[in-house]
């Protein structure tokens, strides 16, 4: 499950940051791709704006197969109080850059990509490929929120894959 | 110049004389850049604790504040280069009491003649 979940995000954000590099946040000090997932980070990130924080909300298992299949809920917030030089007048547009910057990044062939283990990551080791894929159902747009000066959005995709045997 | 510096001692006194303990303020180290393990959760930020003295701590129910001399927090932000006392109570992870984390929701400095004296606190105590 951690794998696919995993890979999800690894594909997620390289997918993101081709389509739009300026999408960067500061997190501790260091600039990265405007995306995380919200579990492996600081409490304190929770609400950070402008960029896409992940959030996986549901599992069900179907246990008939050779495999079990693993469906994943992940659900994307984020939110814009547009530019600061604009007045924040621009929000609305900001939050519909990035619904399309989404739509790009999920919705575009292959939904699909090979599940990798990077449990080896921890200790130096290498990203080892495994021998089945994750694929994923199109994104799923939520209502506009308001939230102070901000909207904000919650996005939803399913993600699913095959638990090979001895997988966490 | 000289008046403020009293008023910020005689905050540090009254701090003192209501408590006066020492308390450890936690906050993440910088994140390693391109990183995969740390953004995958696999590897955690080295923490730091910096002592923060004199403070007072009251605990009421669920209501957790404690007190900060502006001079101590004055002294973290400045040799850390934080832009000011409230990104680093943003920054921090929280504050350590008698070896108990609690999370900060939240801070208010008290000022006089726009010097902070001290800052309090809104803590949030661990689920138990």
């Amino acid at each position: 499950m951690q794998n696919a979940k995993d890979t999800f995000y690894e594909m997620l954000r390289g997918r993101l940051a081709a389509l739009n590099p300026g999408r960067t946040i500061v997190l501790r000090g260091v600039v990265r791709p405007g995306v995380l997932v919200g579990e492996n980070e600081l409490v304190s990130t929770a609400e950070l704006p402008d960029c896409f924080r992940l959030r996986w909300t549901q599992v069900v298992c179907d246990p008939d197969g050779a495999l079990a299949t693993l469906a994943l809920q992940c659900e994307i917030d984020y939110e814009t109080a547009g530019t600061a030089f604009n007045g924040g007048m621009d929000r609305g547009r900001a939050l519909s850059a990035m619904d399309a910057e989404l739509q790009a990044a999920v919705n575009v062939a292959p939904l699909s990509a090979i599940k990798n283990n990077y449990a080896g990551l921890a200790s130096g080791a290498a990203v080892k490929p495994m021998g089945t894929s994750i694929w994923w159902e199109q994104v799923v747009f939520g209502k506009t929120e308001i939230k102070d000066e901000r909207l904000a959005r919650t996005a939803t995709v399913m993600v699913m894959s095959y638990e090979e045997t001895g997988e966490l | 110049m000289g008046d403020r510096d009293g008023m910020v001692r005689a905050a540090d006194a009254a701090l003192r004389s209501n408590g006066g303990g020492a308390v450890l303020l936690r906050i993440p180290g910088l994140a390693a850049s391109g990183d995969d393990a740390e953004q995958l959760g696999l590897a955690t930020p080295q923490f730091q604790d910096l002592l923060l003295y004199p403070t007072a701590f009251r605990r009421n129910d669920s209501v957790v504040k404690l007190l900060v001399s502006a001079s101590a927090v004055k002294a973290v932000v400045g040799s850390l280069a934080f832009d000011s006392a409230d990104v680093l109570f943003e920054t921090a992870v929280g504050v350590v009491v008698d070896g108990v984390l609690y999370a900060i929701t939240g801070s208010v400095a008290t000022q006089a003649e726009g010097e902070p004296l001290c800052y309090s606190l809104t803590l949030r105590a661990p689920v138990r």
